[in-house]
C-alpha cells in the first residue's frame, strides 16, 4: 500500500508540469497584455516596456516558464500583478471558501442524487422512477448560470427566503450566516451533479439487485432494507464513488460559473477577475493549485476502493 | 424506506429553519452598505487605475485640493489655500494644519513630498515596490517639490500646465502617511493610513471591507460609523439585494429593471448628468481608406440614429452627444455644435460625393464588456444596421476586454469607445482622446491628426487664464465636430440605486460615492 501510494504521489509530477506548461502557454498565447491593460489610458511605448521589465515578461517565453517552474518547485508562486501580493496566501483564502461551496453542493449532490437514484431502482418504471429521471436529465441539461440567475430570482428576489450574494452579511457573520448564504449556490452547483449522480446510481444498482446473492439475502428473510442498503449499496457504490470522485473536479470546475453567479469569494471568482486582467502568476498558480487538489481526490477515490471491496489489493 | 423518509424529512427541515431565517438582520442602524461591482484591488493610492477601487480609496485618503460636492469646482482639503506664480510654473500650497494620519502621526510638508515623490524619484525608498500608472501623465512635468516650512510646500512645474489643480484631486495623488509607506513597504496595500474621514477597521477578501469613521477627522468626524463595501458581480444579483435591503447603495443594475425600482417604494433612483462619453472611433489615418474621407466619416454619423439607441437600447440613462465635452463640462461645453441629425437620404448623398456610391466593407471591433461600455454588443448591432442601411456593410467583432485593448493598438477601421473622465478638467477628455501626442498605446484610438488642433489643445493645456482657455476648447471641438474622427453616440448618464434611509447622498461628475456628510434614518 505504501509503495502504491509513493508511486501514485511520484507520477502527479509529470501531471502536474503538464498542467503547469497547458496553462502556462493558453495564458501567454491569448492576446492582451498586462501592462496595457495595468496601465491603461496612461499608457505609452515607453512605460510598458518598462513594466515588462518589472514583470520579467521581457524574456523569452521558454525563459519565463522554467523562471516561474524554479520558483513554484520552492513553493514561491510569485506575487501577483494586479493585488501586488503574495499568490499562495491569496488563493489558499479563497480555496476555502471554494472546499465549502464544493463540499456542501456535494452533500447536495449526494443527497439528492443517491437517494434519487437508489428509490428509482428499488422502484424501477414506477413514476417516481419516471419523474427523477426526467429531472435527472432536466439537471443535466441546465447550465448553472441559468439555475442560478432563476433561483436568485425566484428565492431571493420574490420570496426572499434566502440572500443572493456574497458568503456572509454585510454586518455581523456567523455559520448561521454562513449556512443561509450557502443554500443557493449549493443547490445551483449541486443539482446538476444530483441528476448525473442519481442516473448512474440507478444503472449501477439496478445491475447488482438481479444478481444472485441478492436473490439470496432475500431468501435467507433478511429485510429489504437491509438488503438494499448494506448488501446491494455497497457493491454499487464502487461505480458510484468512481463519479463521485470527477464530480468532484466537475464541482471545482462549475465553481467558476456559481461563485461568479452569487458573489462566492471563490478561487473561482478569483481567476475569472486574474484572467480579465491577464494577472499570469494568480492564473497560473490558481490552476495549479487546483490541479494539485484534483490529482489528490482522485487518489483519495482510489484508495476508497479498496475500503468498499476487500478484493482490491494495491501494488 | 423509513430510513430514506427520515433523511428526506431532515432536509426540508433543515431548509425551512433557513426559510424561518428571514433576512433582516442586515440593515443596522450606523452601518451604511455599498454594492460594488468589483472587490477593491488594493489601497495603495498611487497604484490604482481601477476604477471601482478608486471608489473606496478616497474615502481613506485625502488630496491637497478636492472637487466640490456635486460639481468640478476646485476647493481646498488638505491645503487650505494656495498661490500660483505668474509665469504658471509655481504652485505654494499653505497646509491645513493639526491634521493627523490615521496611525496617529502628523500631516505636514514633509509628509506631502514623501508621499509624491515616491512615484517620480526611483531613488525614493518606497519607489520599488510597485507600478505608477499616473505618475508620468499627472507628474512627470514636476520639477522639484520642496518643503518651505513645516506646512507649506511648493512644487515647481518644468512648463505652465493649467490642469494641474485638477491633477492633484485624483486619486493617485492623494497623501498617504509616509510612517506607514516605511513600516509596510509593499504591504501598504493592505494597511492603508490616511488622513480622510474614513479608516479600513478590517478587510475579508472578496467578502467585504469595512471602514469606520475617522473620529478625529479635520472636518468632523461622518454621521455614518461604519462603511461597509461588499462585491457583487452579477447585475441580477445586485439588484435583488438591493430590493431586498441588503445592501443600501450600488450602480450598474441592469437598465430595464428602473421602472420597477422607480415604484418600489423602500428605494430611490438617482440620475445625473455625467463627464463620460461613448462614440465610435474611426480609424482616420490617410493609410486607411475611405476612413481616411471627412465626408465619408461625416455621412456615418449621419447614418447613425443616435435617438433610437439612447431611447431603446439604453432606455433613457444616456443622453445624445454632438461633440466629445459633455454638458457637465458647463461653459466648455460646445452648445451650438454641428450637429448630425440621423439623415439616411444625407448620408447616401454623403457617400457619392465621397465616390463611394455603394458603401463599402469594413472591420468593426468592439468589446464583449467593460466598464462606462455601457451595452456594447447591442448598441453595435443597431449602428452595424444603421450603416447597412446606407450600403456601409461593417462587420462585427467581439472581443474579451483585453484582447480588445490589443487590437486597438494594432489597428482597426473602427471602434466602440468609451471615457469616463476621472478628473475634472476638459483636458484629460479632449487631449487624451484628441490630441496626436496620444496615439496607441494612449486613447486617441481613431489616430486623428489635425495641427490646428493640437495647437489649441496644446494652448489651453498651457495657459491658465480661464476666459482664453474657454475659447481654446470651443474652437477646437468645432473643427473636431466637422471632422468627424468619431461618430458622436451618447454621453452616458450616471445612474444610483440607493434605499430610502440613506439621506444626503449626493451624485458628482466624475463617478465619485461621497459619504461625509451621509446620514442614515
Amino acid at each position: 500500500m505504501k509503495e502504491y501510494l509513493l508511486k501514485r504521489l511520484l507520477l502527479t509530477i509529470p501531471v502536474l508540469l503538464g498542467v503547469s506548461l497547458l496553462i502556462f502557454l493558453v495564458l501567454h498565447l491569448a492576446p492582451g497584455d498586462p501592462a496595457a491593460i495595468m496601465l491603461g489610458a496612461e499608457a505609452t511605448k515607453e512605460s510598458i516596456a518598462q513594466l515588462h521589465r518589472d514583470l520579467g515578461m521581457d524574456h523569452p517565453l521558454p525563459v519565463q516558464y522554467l523562471i516561474w517552474l524554479r520558483k513554484v518547485a520552492c513553493l514561491d508562486f510569485g506575487r501577483s500583478f494586479v493585488l501586488n501580493r503574495d499568490v499562495f496566501p491569496e488563493i489558499w483564502l479563497r480555496f476555502k471558501a471554494t472546499a465549502i461551496l464544493t463540499a456542501a453542493s456535494l452533500a447536495v449532490a449526494v443527497a439528492i442524487g443517491v437517494m434519487a437514484g437508489i428509490i428509482s431502482a428499488v422502484r424501477q418504471n414506477s413514476i417516481f422512477d419516471a419523474v427523477s429521471m426526467l429531472c435527472a436529465l432536466a439537471g443535466v441539461s441546465m447550465p448553472v448560470f441559468f439555475t442560478g440567475v432563476v433561483l436568485i430570482i425566484l428565492l431571493a428576489m420574490n420570496l426572499r427566503w434566502f440572500p443572493s450574494a456574497g458568503m456572509y452579511s454585510p454586518v455581523g457573520g456567523n455559520i448561521y450566516d454562513l449556512l443561509h448564504h450557502l443554500v443557493l449556490p449549493a443547490l445551483t452547483l449541486g443539482t446538476s451533479s444530483a441528476a448525473i449522480l442519481a442516473r448512474m446510481t440507478r444503472s449501477s444498482m439496478l445491475e447488482v439487485i438481479r444478481q444472485d446473492y441478492i436473490r439470496t439475502a432475500r431468501a435467507k428473510g433478511l429485510a429489504e432494507r437491509t438488503v438494499i442498503y448494506i448488501h446491494a449499496l455497497r457493491n454499487a457504490a464502487i461505480n458510484i464513488v468512481t463519479v463521485l470522485g470527477m464530480q468532484i473536479g466537475y464541482l471545482l470546475g462549475g465553481a467558476i460559473l456559481t461563485e461568479t453567479v452569487f458573489s462566492w469569494p471563490g478561487v473561482g471568482l478569483m481567476m475569472v477577475r486574474a484572467i480579465q486582467a491577464r494577472d499570469y502568476p494568480m492564473v497560473q498558480g490558481g490552476v495549479l493549485f487546483v490541479a494539485m487538489v484534483f490529482v489528490l481526490v482522485n487518489l483519495v477515490v482510489d484508495i476508497t476502493y479498496a475500503f468498499l471491496d476487500p478484493r482490491i489489493r494495491y501494488r | 424506506m423509513k430510513k430514506c423518509s427520515g433523511l428526506w424529512i431532515g432536509m426540508v427541515l433543515f431548509f425551512l429553519v433557513f426559510v424561518g431565517m428571514k433576512s433582516d438582520a442586515f440593515a443596522t442602524k450606523d452601518s451604511l452598505v455599498v454594492g460594488l461591482v468589483a472587490e477593491p484591488v488594493s489601497f495603495d493610492a498611487p497604484q490604482v487605475s481601477d476604477a471601482n477601487t478608486i471608489l473606496v480609496l478616497k474615502r481613506i485618503f485625502e488630496g491637497l485640493v478636492d472637487v466640490k460636492l456635486g460639481t468640478y469646482e476646485l476647493e481646498p482639503s488638505l491645503a487650505q489655500s494656495w498661490d500660483i506664480s505668474n509665469d504658471g510654473k509655481t504652485y505654494t500650497f499653505y497646509l491645513r494644519k493639526n491634521v493627523l494620519f490615521h496611525d496617529g502621526t502628523p500631516f505636514n510638508a514633509e509628509a506631502v513630498k514623501y508621499s509624491i515623490e515616491r512615484q517620480i524619484n526611483p531613488d525614493h525608498p518606497q519607489h520599488k515596490p510597485g507600478v505608477y500608472p499616473y505618475a508620468k501623465g499627472f507628474l512627470g512635468n514636476v520639477n522639484s517639490i520642496d518643503v518651505v516650512n513645516e506646512s507649506t510646500v511648493r512644487f515647481t512645474l518644468k512648463s505652465p500646465l493649467a490642469p494641474f489643480l485638477q491633477y492633484l484631486t485624483h486619486s493617485s495623488l492623494r497623501i498617504m502617511s509616509p510612517s506607514s509607506l516605511k513600516k509596510w513597504g509593499k504591504d501598504v496595500a493592505v494597511n492603508p493610513a490616511g488622513t480622510g474621514p474614513f479608516k479600513l477597521k478590517s478587510r475579508e477578501p472578496g467578502v467585504r471591507v469595512v471602514f469606520e469613521r475617522n473620529e478625529q477627522y479635520w472636518g468632523g468626524a461622518p454621521k455614518i460609523k461604519n462603511l461597509i463595501y461588499v462585491p457583487i458581480i452579477e447585475a441580477q444579483a445586485r439588484l435583488s439585494a438591493i430590493k431586498t435591503g441588503e445592501i443600501d447603495l450600488t450602480r450598474d443594475v441592469p437598465p430595464d429593471s428602473f421602472e420597477m425600482l422607480r415604484k418600489d417604494p423602500k428605494i430611490d433612483v438617482l440620475e445625473a448628468p455625467s463627464a463620460g462619453v461613448w462614440f465610435v472611433a474611426l480609424n482616420t489615418q490617410k493609410s486607411n481608406p475611405p476612413f481616411n474621407n471627412k465626408l465619408v466619416r461625416q455621412a456615418m454619423n449621419y447614418a447613425v440614429n443616435k435617438e433610437a439607441i439612447v431611447r431603446d437600447i439604453l432606455k433613457g440613462t444616456a443622453v445624445v452627444s454632438y461633440s466629445p465635452l459633455s454638458p457637465v463640462y458647463g461653459k466648455y461645453h460646445l452648445k451650438d455644435a454641428k450637429k448630425y441629425p440621423y439623415d439616411p437620404a444625407r448620408a447616401k448623398e454623403l457617400l457619392k460625393q465621397a465616390g463611394y456610391p455603394n458603401g463599402f466593407e469594413c472591420k468593426f471591433i468592439i468589446p464583449e464588456s467593460g466598464s462606462g461600455m455601457q451595452a456594447p454588443v447591442e448598441m453595435a448591432t443597431v449602428i452595424q444596421a444603421d450603416l447597412a442601411a446606407v450600403g456601409i456593410k461593417a462587420k462585427i467583432q467581439t472581443y474579451e476586454f483585453g484582447a480588445w485593448l490589443k487590437e486597438l493598438r494594432e489597428g482597426h477601421d473602427m471602434t466602440e469607445m468609451s471615457w469616463s473622465p476621472s478628473i475634472g478638467d476638459p483636458d484629460h477628455m479632449v487631449y487624451m482622446l484628441l490630441h496626436s501626442d496620444r496615439f496607441p498605446p494612449g486613447y486617441n484610438t481613431g489616430l486623428y491628426k489635425n495641427e490646428k488642433v493640437d495647437d489649441l489643445l496644446y494652448k489651453a493645456r498651457t495657459t491658465a487664464d480661464e476666459e482664453k482657455r474657454i475659447k481654446f476648447y470651443l474652437e477646437a471641438q468645432q473643427i473636431i465636430v466637422e471632422d468627424a474622427p468619431w461618430i458622436f453616440v451618447d454621453h452616458g448618464k450616471q445612474t444610483v440605486v440607493k434605499n430610502k434611509r440613506v439621506k444626503n447622498f449626493i451624485l458628482t461628475p466624475n463617478f465619485d460615492f461621497e459619504f461625509k456628510n451621509v446620514y442614515l434614518e
